[in-house]
């Protein structure tokens, strides 16, 4: 590899993680960036940068602006996102002092759980209102919402907004049954028919074929999408309880593939559990 | 040069913060108290989902010769970063620190890695790893 080493690379890369930082996610970029070199940790030729990470700030990139909206006045969800559900641990959508209402089953089956079998993990989907650290994208037309998902094994899932209702014995399948509404400026889903078998997150969190999610997204403005999703399951909660994550709009960028059943070779030697995991 | 040099400070500090990415925990996978650096020659790359792996040949204390296997982040989060499939490439030299597989495997995870061409550049491995060492 030429090394081209410049400081408008370098001032490309410093945006690029400076997006990545403040939307707790990671960077952002045009997938056609082969201009840039590998992130450098420390300078060429004897350079030696040794940054202490804790005093910088990174500068907020993401973009600010009014919401944008259909021609019918809704919100335009559309775009490509990153983050906006839980990675290695469910609690951080929680609001401060409140606690997952896990049932004393559910906590036992979640403190015997190993890494190794997390779906996730395994190439198989996250289900909801799980979201792997890959960008997405919603895509709205008059009678669907769909999120298309680079990561989550490259994976679809649909959402009517045509004004039907669930249907009385769903199949339990990894997305369930969604249907769509309009509350005022939020998009709210509700889904039922999910199957048992992911997990909320990389520690473990489960839940039953009784779970009903309601999402309620808002673009708060251009570069902003708030996902407050409530969590009902009496199989495995004592309690309904609210969870809020956000997304943070990726301008400019594109899906790329991502077939993750090509080359799984983590989980044949993962050994115990995730710990406390950070979302990222 | 001066302000060349400190728009490379600049544009490093902000690496660590930029969360790296996996699809599955890294604690469970590997173990940072078993950090590895290995010094080897590349053998073969794949540059494949959920995550690139590189693989080096590595002589141990003993002068026997042992492959290791290194992941990397997947493809996308790379190439989004600035790597490409030719950032590595089979008879490379290259340096790699890392972690050790927790079941005590020839496998890590890549943190850094030091180029053919002598750049050490991050790795962007997994999102619950701790940042590389400085």
């Amino acid at each position: 590899m030429k090394p081209n080493l410049s400081v408008p690379s370098l001032l490309a890369m410093a945006s690029v993680f400076a997006v990545g930082a403040a939307a707790q996610a990671p960077a952002t970029t045009p997938a056609k960036s082969s201009a840039l070199n590998p992130a450098e940790l420390t300078a060429p030729a004897g350079g030696s940068a040794n940054p202490d990470t804790k005093r910088v700030r990174p500068r907020d990139t993401t973009p600010h602006g009014p919401t944008p909206r259909l021609a019918d006045g809704h919100p335009d969800f559309s775009g490509v996102w990153q983050g906006g559900g839980p990675v290695g641990d469910l609690a951080q959508g929680l609001a401060p002092g409140e606690t997952i209402p896990l049932l004393p089953a559910a906590k036992a089956l979640m403190d015997k759980r190993e890494s190794k079998d997390d779906p996730e993990a395994n190439c198989l989907p996250t289900g909801i209102p799980r979201i792997a650290p890959y960008p997405w994208r919603m895509v709205q037309d008059a009678t669907h919402v769909y999120f298309l998902f680079e990561g989550n094994i490259h994976s679809f899932r649909q959402v009517f907004m045509d004004g039907r209702k669930h249907p009385d014995d769903p199949d339990p399948t990894w997305y369930g049954h969604s249907i769509g509404s309009w509350d005022g400026d939020t998009l709210v889903i509700d889904t039922i028919g999910f199957n048992d078998k992911f997990w909320f997150d990389f520690r473990g969190h489960p839940h039953t074929e009784q779970l009903h999610t309601i999402e309620r997204y808002t673009r708060k403005d251009l570069g902003t999408l708030e996902n407050k999703v409530t969590i009902i399951d009496p199989g495995d909660y004592s309690k309904p309880f609210t969870l809020t994550f956000t997304a943070r709009l990726r301008p400019n960028e594109e899906l790329m593939e991502y077939i993750c059943q090509e080359n799984q070779q983590d989980a044949q030697h993962m050994h115990g559990s995730a710990g406390l995991p950070q979302n990222p | 040069m001066k302000a060349a040099f400190a728009y490379l400070v600049a544009g490093i500090a902000l690496l660590a913060p930029a969360a790296a990415l996996a699809h599955h925990s890294f604690a469970a996978e590997y173990d940072t108290k078993k950090p590895v650096s290995l010094k080897g020659t590349v053998t073969k790359v794949e540059w494949t989902n959920p995550h690139a792996r590189f693989y080096i040949d590595v002589k141990n204390e003993s002068g026997a010769v042992v492959n290791w296997n290194l992941e990397l982040a997947s493809p996308n989060v790379l190439v989004r970063q600035g790597w490409s499939r030719h950032s590595l490439n089979v008879g490379d030299q290259v340096t790699v620190e890392g972690a050790q597989a927790k079941d005590g495997s020839q496998m890590a995870n890549a943190r850094t890695v030091i180029l053919a061409d002598g750049k050490k550049v991050f790795a962007f491995s997994a999102s619950d790893a701790p940042p590389p060492s400085q």
